[in-house]
């Protein structure tokens, strides 16, 4: 198998190889499947709306090329987030040769209604019966011919997560880019197909071809009053075959005495709830399963919440020790080695190089990593076993106090990983306003590299509680921000509104592969930067300039910080990687023995102040591509005067 | 009565919307909620937060916040048998 990476649609068209599109409901193992073709290239989880954006790759199975592209799920064809629409323009500006419907078997009859909808698109498809053992051991038996025969296209058995059946299903998807042949459309009731009919018949002549779709999925679609295709129909010789439309969608609401946006859905779940009563069997489950008793302790009202706190708490002891322990081993030698090539007697250009290299090297190896592989790691296990959307669930009532709703849980939590996917998967949101709010407050949650700094300065100097204390302080500080933003954002917001998937152990190879995965975007993106960044300070000590950066910054860092003057040149590269700061700080004083020349207010107040101020410039670029400059502006205020606020009052508190 | 005062545990029959809420109707259907459906409410969040709504047919089982649920019109589903 090759693999081959084509980042940005279109940018590497082959045209002899097919594109074959991942189209399914959130949450029904699309990344998955395409990881298990392509290699650990998309991110996974157990919650709806772990992919946000398109994946794509190259590969070759049996000597046949194609490139797939994984999209983020969508319930229907009609988007109602950021995440689904991306789906939508996709298909619709993206000529797919073939799709693989992804279709969650445990729960079939809701899945397959996105695949109804996808076979009046024209296009060739195949199913991927996802989860089929999770649908086992639910007792859902499924008739896979009757399947094939009722849709008219391949269905495939898959278990992706173990990567049962994924070959097969590429390979499908390849003959059926090859044979283009088309599968069979959802036939309604007798009302609705009337109404379909008269409209085909009034359709202008080659509309549905200049729109490249079939002509009933044109007519289907205007029953649905489907905006996306709508807004490419504004040419005013259309206007009275649009209002012939509208006026069959009002009948067919009064004649059900439905409201109008719910009838063509309604139809679609009854031919979909047709089609799993003559495909499966369900036999009856019995007792109660382990999940569901497991859920009465993790979702109650009191024990739920008391189990979350007790397990951040705990996880985030055990990044702590298992990091300590590893960053004191893999220190030591570093040390040892800095000290016999490169005693403090020597000077020059290359001896400050020298130190920069080797200090860009050790705090990769010998600070970073170590306390940012277990904490990548239960970050993994708590997404994938599906803790997250329960998570949601449970502090939703409390998020409303602070004007937040719903989901806005999933993207703050996935910020303490990592800002920038937290910052696009406010795109999960339905309202505009959550997103904006969201997205200004997950610059301010403790991401992983910070989290590396209070763990490394605070909880290796003052103990592990007061390192939790900063978390606690930060999730506090997080809550009045959303108070303040909430107050001046404007809009309105949904409730809540999210599938609670059932609980999944993944499979260890899973876990390790998705970390590796992430520990990989640091030694290759990361790493370097940092050790440039080093020997670049380096060379602006040999030269004298890093005594100009830090003059300039000595009224913010000694005159309101109360912090050596020596610490201005950290906090300013520290916007480009937020681990430069740690790193650079131990340059900068000429030691790892921060407690040695540090008063532990000191540590604190510089510890909050990189916790809060400016986010790092791949947050910046993410914010501004989601929300805009100015937003953008308004974060950088925000994270910049709490910054200021939170480490005045730290330093002063504790005396400094 | 809506799915916001129903209690928990109880079987339910979905009969109808109110005026939807930010096209919430579409968006409730879509995860699997429709009307004639049964529902049951599994339990319901702290701080007057969301309630936890299974459908016994297809097995899905949703969060739903309390301005949602309020979109929902349902009646106890022995009534409608």
């Amino acid at each position: 198998m090759r693999r081959h990476d084509a980042h940005g649609a279109g940018s590497n068209d082959t045209p002899n190889e097919p594109l074959i599109a991942l189209v399914g409901q959130p949450n029904c193992g699309k990344s998955t499947l395409f990881n298990a073709l392509a290699g650990f290239k998309a991110n996974t989880g157990n919650f709806p709306g772990t992919s946000v954006a398109i994946t794509q790759s190259r590969v070759a199975f049996a000597g046949l090329h194609a490139r797939i592209v994984d999209l983020p799920g969508t319930y229907s064809l009609t988007p109602r987030d950021g995440a689904e629409e991306v789906t939508r323009r996709y298909l619709s500006e993206h000529h797919a040769d073939a799709v693989i419907a992804v279709v969650d078997a445990s729960v079939l009859s809701r899945s397959v209604e996105l695949a109804l909808e996808l076979l009046e698109t024209g296009l060739p498809i195949v199913i991927a019966l996802n989860m089929m053992d999770e649908a086992r051991r639910k007792g859902i038996i499924v008739d896979v011919a009757a399947l094939e025969a009722r849709l008219g296209v391949p269905v495939v058995p898959t278990v992706a997560t173990r990567g049962e059946g994924v070959v097969a299903v590429a390979l499908k998807a390849m003959a059926a880019a090859k044979s283009r042949r088309p599968g069979i459309p959802p036939v309604y009731d007798r009302d609705i197909e009337a109404a379909l009919a008269s409209l085909l018949e009034a359709a202008p002549p080659r509309l549905a071809e200049t729109l490249g779709v079939p002509p009933r999925f044109l007519a289907v679609r205007l029953l649905e009053a489907d905006p996306f295709l709508l807004a490419r129909l504004t040419d005013d010789t259309n206007r009275p075959f649009l209002e012939l439309a509208a006026a069959q969608r009002q009948y067919l609401a009064d004649l059900h005495d439905w409201p109008e946006e719910s009838v063509f859905g309604s139809h679609r779940h009854a031919a979909a709830m047709d089609l799993f009563e003559a495909v499966a069997t369900v036999r009856s489950r019995g007792r109660r399963s382990k999940r569901e008793r497991l859920d009465d302790v993790l979702m109650h009202p009191f024990w739920g919440l008391v189990f979350a706190a007790l397990a951040l708490a705990g996880l985030f002891l055990i990044a702590f020790v298992v990091g300590d322990r590893v960053a004191g081993l893999v220190q030591m030698p570093f040390e040892a080695l800095g000290r016999a090539l490169l005693p403090a007697t020597a000077t020059g250009l290359w001896a400050d190089v020298g130190r920069g290299l080797l200090d860009g090297i050790a705090g990769g190896a010998g600070i970073v990593l170590p306390y940012l592989v277990p904490l990548l790691l239960v970050m993994s296990l708590m997404e994938d076993v599906g803790y997250l959307p329960r998570a949601a669930f449970l502090v939703d009532g409390l998020l409303h106090r602070v004007g937040l709703h719903g989901k806005s849980v999933i993207p703050l939590i996935l910020g303490y990983g990592c800002n920038v996917p937290g910052i696009l998967g406010t795109r999960i949101l339905e309202s505009p306003r959550d997103r904006v709010i969201t997205a200004l407050l997950v610059p301010l949650t403790a991401c992983s590299a910070r989290t590396v700094i209070i763990l490394a300065l605070v909880a290796a100097t003052m103990g592990p509680l007061a390192a939790l204390g900063v978390y606690v302080l930060n999730i506090v500080v997080t809550a009045l921000a959303a108070r303040l933003l909430s107050a001046i954002v404007p809009g309105t917001a949904p409730g809540l509104l999210m599938d609670i998937p059932p609980y999944r152990i993944p499979p260890v190879m899973a876990v390790l592969r998705k970390v590796w995965f992430r520990v990989r975007e640091f030694l290759v993106n990361a790493w370097p930067v940092l050790i440039a960044a080093s020997i670049f300070l380096g060379i602006l000590t040999y030269l004298g300039v890093d005594t100009w950066v830090n003059q300039a910054l000595r009224p913010v860092t000694v005159g309101v910080l109360g912090l050596p003057e020596a610490v201005g040149v950290t906090l300013f590269f520290g916007i480009l990687r937020k681990e430069l700061s740690l790193v650079m700080l131990f340059q900068a004083l000429g030691t790892t023995d921060v407690a040695s020349v540090l008063t532990a207010a000191q540590l604190l107040t510089f510890t909050l102040f990189v916790t809060f101020y400016v986010p790092c410039v791949s947050t910046l670029a993410a914010q501004v591509r989601e929300v805009g400059w100015r937003w953008t502006l308004v974060g950088v205020g925000l994270n910049t005067s709490i910054a200021l606020g939170v480490a005045v009052i730290a330093r002063f508190a504790m005396g400094g | 009565m809506t799915l916001a005062d129903a209690a928990v545990g109880r079987r339910l029959k979905v009969i109808g919307r109110n005026t939807p809420r930010h096209g919430s109707g579409a968006t409730i259907a879509g995860l699997g909620i429709h009307v004639g459906e049964e529902v049951i409410i599994v339990r319901a969040a702290p701080f007057s937060g969301p309630i936890l709504v299974e459908v016994p047919s297809s097995g899905v089982r949703v969060a739903m916040g309390r301005g949602m649920a309020e979109a929902v019109v349902v009646e106890p589903a022995d009534a409608a048998a």
